[in-house]
């Protein structure tokens, strides 16, 4: 098991030295206020990467979240508008997210298209589909009690931190413990030797797909609750922020390896390192390329630290 | 081993598709069914059909380059820093852009193939880099125009009067790609590595070269791409290319080639290609709404991609899977595509029958109705859907048929696009609001040198590309308006700082260029601290701001540039619950009342954008009847009375100033 949590640990260092660097640079980063703020703002990243994380240990991918995020909002948002209680409103929006996350995990799982090919689609016909349903006309007037959800201003991050513990906690457990979870990686290890197993993989790939989309819905609600109106164009790039963050963290891209506590780093650490440039004073027009530029270097030196092994696995891994 | 029962039948149901997307499309689209139109057609999918010649070996080869379009912006922004600023001849720019393109894929191969690191990281990454170098090399405003007309011939020329003059160059990459592919053993070799990687190596076939090869032959591929793109626009920027990524992947994948790799082939790509590049020009043609075709794209990619699924020549591993046939999917496409029509058909004929008879009740309705192609800078943004209210308003009143269609973000290729599909249509009046002015005036000007009016609103193109401009502030005025009131407010001195769209956002950069010169004119004491992308994305503006009040405490007003970039930064001020800082920008009223009226936010500026939409269909169904010619003094605007000419331009009318205490006249 020697080195078995490389990635992990790359990534830890490198929020270290980011870190590290900060105070000494920019002590101003690490007040209370920043990153309260930093915090509320990678929420919903970091709530669909746990979902994205199991999905993609599958061996499957959903690059529709983006557009689902969208959607997702605006339903709340049109909910509420309508006078529901604010409990329907957070099960409709889950529940919404689930039933998209269905329709992408029944035509992988049962109709058999590839799932970069569906959530392409789907992707693509939600984006679309919203725009021209909403023309781009954003959801004003909520009712008063839909910014933060009942709670305050100051409770609210709070209650939204409890929450991403809890749920970081149960599928950090769960993808370690759960027999429910366990199927996931054997999944995406080998589909094939997890079927004679005895292990039913549709089901198991379908069930990944409902948990990314009512995490998505949930995502969406909770970021949606920190304004007083919904735009109609949300969520552009949300899924590439995401899978980026989780392949940082370790997850590989092929199936059967990955876990939360590296993708949770990873979200961290490109959470951080946007404003983190911003306040080192780089300039806005080149953070892009600086931040490229950092990625790539994490990741080499991550492969050149243990060249050998990431080799070996990458010529052994399963193409089924 | 060649998978031929796979290809074909894949090959059959794309062919059955574009076959009844022309056939629908003849009946529907007017000229869409001509020899000019198809070469249209190629013209506009040559720099996306590029960048997919080049994805199809990668994907095959079991990888994803995701950093084909940032490749893109990085070539056109070397080519026009080798080519315009440093004056070096043609043929030197040309090589220099290509090696840019090489290095690039040389990164992603070393990254790739020597370090054994996924591809959709290594891309993902390498796409924010080369993204991002362009960015900071032009500060996203710096815009390369006035190459020479013999190159600017390579994209926008004729050869024989009909060809366009880079169909050649892509059926020579084509053809290059095919003989790689499909004729030599280095493509076998790509097959088999997609196929099992650890085999292909067991084999002894040498894995590293042949995947480093493809990612570098990507980047090369790109750059050339990124010169025809120059050339067809006249223009080089950074944000050249955007999006390609996606488009040229989604084509790729439509044509049959297998995402997990060891499947696919180049003629697949093509037919892909052709079947998007036919669905969006079709729909264009026939006034559909764009959204459609992203509708009916989604629809297709599944429904091709059964075949793959069916035609598999794994025996099928669950009983339960019902055996398909080619004829069974192709006629699944058909529905689906037919079933489109209909429900988009009937909206469309239902919309025009309304309106219709309101015409007639009003005025007597022409013999035949005057159709009016109005284009805006994005759709989906709310300040252009509140134009749109205005312009149907006066459609109706006036009779006319409006056509409202535009990119869906900000996108200077996909209006020349637009207006390119509008010509072949023969629409009576183009009107568009401008997004890139060099970019666009030589496809006006060829409009106008076929006979249709062509107006320009909210943003100017060259004076001699337009008939009539619809000018409701220039950006001048803009500019000067925001700092006189940033001024006011700050009583003239003090740190402010600027939240702008995109940083590549061509009108937010002219405006910033502006509120600097005035503030070096008239304000020696204000002084902008920082500017600051939103990319006009609310929830990113809004977290900008919070940062900006931490990392510049001496910043005492927001500028907000943008119309969700406002909201934003209101939102920012309030739950940040202080009184220090002021915040004015540019957006509506109907997303700025709260802030607006809690005092969040102090000013927006903005002028009527309902009767922004109407002036401009007025004056377009006036210029046809010849009721407005150059040197008029005013005309008649309907509901808005006299409006006064200047030269060529309409003038709506002062921006006006929108505050807590006037916000509630405006419904927009």
């Amino acid at each position: 098991m020697m080195g078995a949590y490389r990635r992990e640990t790359a990534v830890a260092f490198g929020i270290f030295v980011l870190g590290l660097l900060l105070v000494v640079t920019a002590p101003g980063f690490f007040t209370a206020a920043n990153l309260n703020d930093l915090f509320l703002a990678n929420l919903p990243v970091l709530i669909i990467a746990l979902g994205m994380t199991l999905l993609i240990v599958t061996g499957e991918i959903d690059i529709s979240i983006g557009s689902a995020f969208a959607v997702c909002g605006i339903a709340a948002g049109t909910l509420a508008k309508s006078g529901a209680p604010l409990g329907i409103v957070l099960l409709a929006t889950a529940g919404l997210g689930a039933a998209l996350g269905l329709v992408n995990g029944w035509l992988t799982s049962y109709v058999r298209v590839p799932s970069i090919v569906v959530t392409l689609a789907t992707m693509i016909v939600l984006r679309e589909g919203l725009r021209w349903i909403t023309q781009g006309e954003w959801v004003h007037d909520l009712p008063a009690d839909f910014q933060w959800l009942g709670f305050t201003q100051r409770s609210y991050p709070v209650v939204v931190a409890a929450v991403a513990a809890a749920l970081l906690g149960t599928f950090a457990w769960a993808s370690r413990y759960l027999v429910a979870a366990r199927v996931m990686y054997a999944t995406g290890s080998d589909p094939d030797a997890a079927r004679l197993a005895g292990i039913d993989t549709r089901a198991v790939k379908l069930s990944a797909f409902v948990i990314l989309g009512a995490l998505t819905g949930l995502a969406a609600l909770l970021n949606s609750a920190r304004f007083n109106q919904i735009p109609a164009n949300a969520g552009l790039g949300l899924e590439m922020k995401v899978i980026a963050a989780t392949a940082l963290g370790g997850t590989s891209i092929t199936g059967g390896k990955g876990t939360i506590a590296g993708t949770a780093l990873g979200v961290v650490f490109l959470g951080a390192i946007g404003p983190a440039l911003t306040f080192l004073d780089v300039s806005a027009y080149w953070e892009r390329a600086v931040q490229g530029a950092i990625i790539l270097a994490a990741v080499a030196a991550d492969a050149l630290s243990g060249r050998a092994e990431t080799y070996a696995t990458h010529l052994l891994r399963d193409r089924a | 081993m060649r998978p031929t029962s796979y290809a074909t039948a894949h090959s059959f149901a794309l062919v059955a598709a574009l076959v009844i997307e022309t056939a629908l499309f003849s009946i529907v689209a007017p000229n869409f069914f001509t020899v000019g139109n198809f070469f249209e057609i190629t013209r506009l999918s040559v720099e996306l059909g590029l960048v997919a010649i080049a994805m199809t070996p990668i994907l095959i080869a079991g990888g994803i380059d995701l950093s084909v379009g940032a490749m893109m912006g990085l070539s056109a922004v070397c080519f026009g820093v080798l080519s315009r600023q440093l004056d070096m001849p043609l043929a030197f720019a040309l090589t220099g852009a290509l090696l840019v393109g090489a290095a690039g894929g040389t990164l992603n191969a070393l990254l790739i193939s020597w370090l054994a690191l996924p591809p959709l990281i290594v891309t993902l990454g390498s796409m924010a880099l080369f993204r991002g170098i362009a960015e900071g090399m032009t500060t996203g405003a710096v815009t390369y125009t006035g190459f020479s007309e013999s190159f600017l011939f390579l994209g926008q020329g004729y050869l024989w009067a009909r060809v366009p003059a880079q169909l050649p160059l892509f059926l020579l990459v084509f053809a290059g790609y095919f003989f790689l592919l499909h004729r030599s053993a280095a493509g076998r070799a790509l097959y088999a590595i997609g196929f099992s990687p650890a085999s292909a190596r067991y084999a002894g076939l040498p894995v590293k070269t042949r995947i480093a090869l493809v990612y570098v032959l990507s980047g090369v591929v790109s750059s050339l791409a990124a010169i025809v793109y120059v050339a067809h626009l006249g223009q080089a920027k950074s944000d050249a290319g955007n999006g390609y990524e996606l488009d040229a992947i989604t084509a790729v994948v439509l044509g049959g080639t297998s995402v997990f790799g060891g499947r696919g082939r180049l003629p697949g790509t093509l037919l892909g290609l052709l079947v998007l590049s036919v669905l969006q020009n079709g729909l264009h043609l026939a006034a559909l709404p764009s959204e459609l075709a992203g509708v009916l794209t989604g629809a297709l990619l599944v429904t091709t991609i059964i075949v793959d699924r069916v035609r598999a020549e794994e025996p099928p591993l669950l009983t339960e899977d019902i055996p398909v046939k080619n004829t069974q999917v192709a006629i699944l496409c058909g529905a689906i595509l037919a079933g489109a029509f209909i429900v988009a058909g009937t909206n469309v004929w239902l919309v025009r029958s309304i309106t219709g008879v309101v015409a007639t009740g009003e005025r007597a309705a022409p013999a035949r109705k005057l159709v009016v192609a109005m284009m805006p800078k994005a759709k989906g943004d709310p300040y252009f859907v509140s134009c749109r209210a205005g312009a149907e308003k006066a459609a109706k009143e006036l009779g006319v048929d409006l056509i409202w269609d535009g990119p869906t973000g900000l996108d200077a290729a996909k209006q020349n696009e637009l207006v390119e599909n509008w010509i072949t249509r023969k629409v009576d009046v183009i009107a568009v609001a401008v997004e890139n002015r060099g970019a666009i005036s030589s496809v006006l000007r060829k409009a106008r040198s076929r006979g249709i009016r062509v107006l320009t609103w909210d943003a100017d193109a060259e004076a001699d590309a337009r008939d009539f401009f619809v000018n409701q502030a220039t950006s001048e005025q803009i500019g000067y308006a925001l700092t006189d009131e940033a001024a006011r407010l700050l009583g003239g001195s003090g740190d402010f700082a600027v939240i702008t769209g995109a940083l590549s956002a061509a009108n937010q950069n002219e405006w910033i260029a502006f509120i600097k010169k005035r503030l070096a004119e008239k304000y020696p004491r204000l002084k902008l601290v920082t500017v600051r992308p939103s990319d006009d994305d609310r929830d990113k503006a809004f977290f900008e701001a919070q940062t900006i009040l931490k990392v510049h405490p001496t910043v005492r007003l927001i500028m907000a540039i943008s119309a969700p970039a406002v909201p934003g930064a209101g939102e920012a001020i309030r739950q940040a619950g202080t009184k220090l800082v002021q915040v004015i920008g540019l957006s509506l009223p109907s997303i700025t009342r709260t802030y607006l009226k809690d005092g969040s936010v102090q000013t927006v500026i903005l002028w009527d954008t309902h009767n922004l939409g109407y002036l401009t269909v007025q004056a377009a169904s006036r210029v046809v009847a010849n009721e407005l010619q150059a040197g008029a003094a005013s005309m008649d605007a309907g509901a808005l009375g006299r409006v006064d000419v200047r030269g060529t331009e309409i003038i709506l009318g002062p921006p006006l100033l929108i505050t807590k205490t006037n916000v509630d006249q405006f419904d927009f």
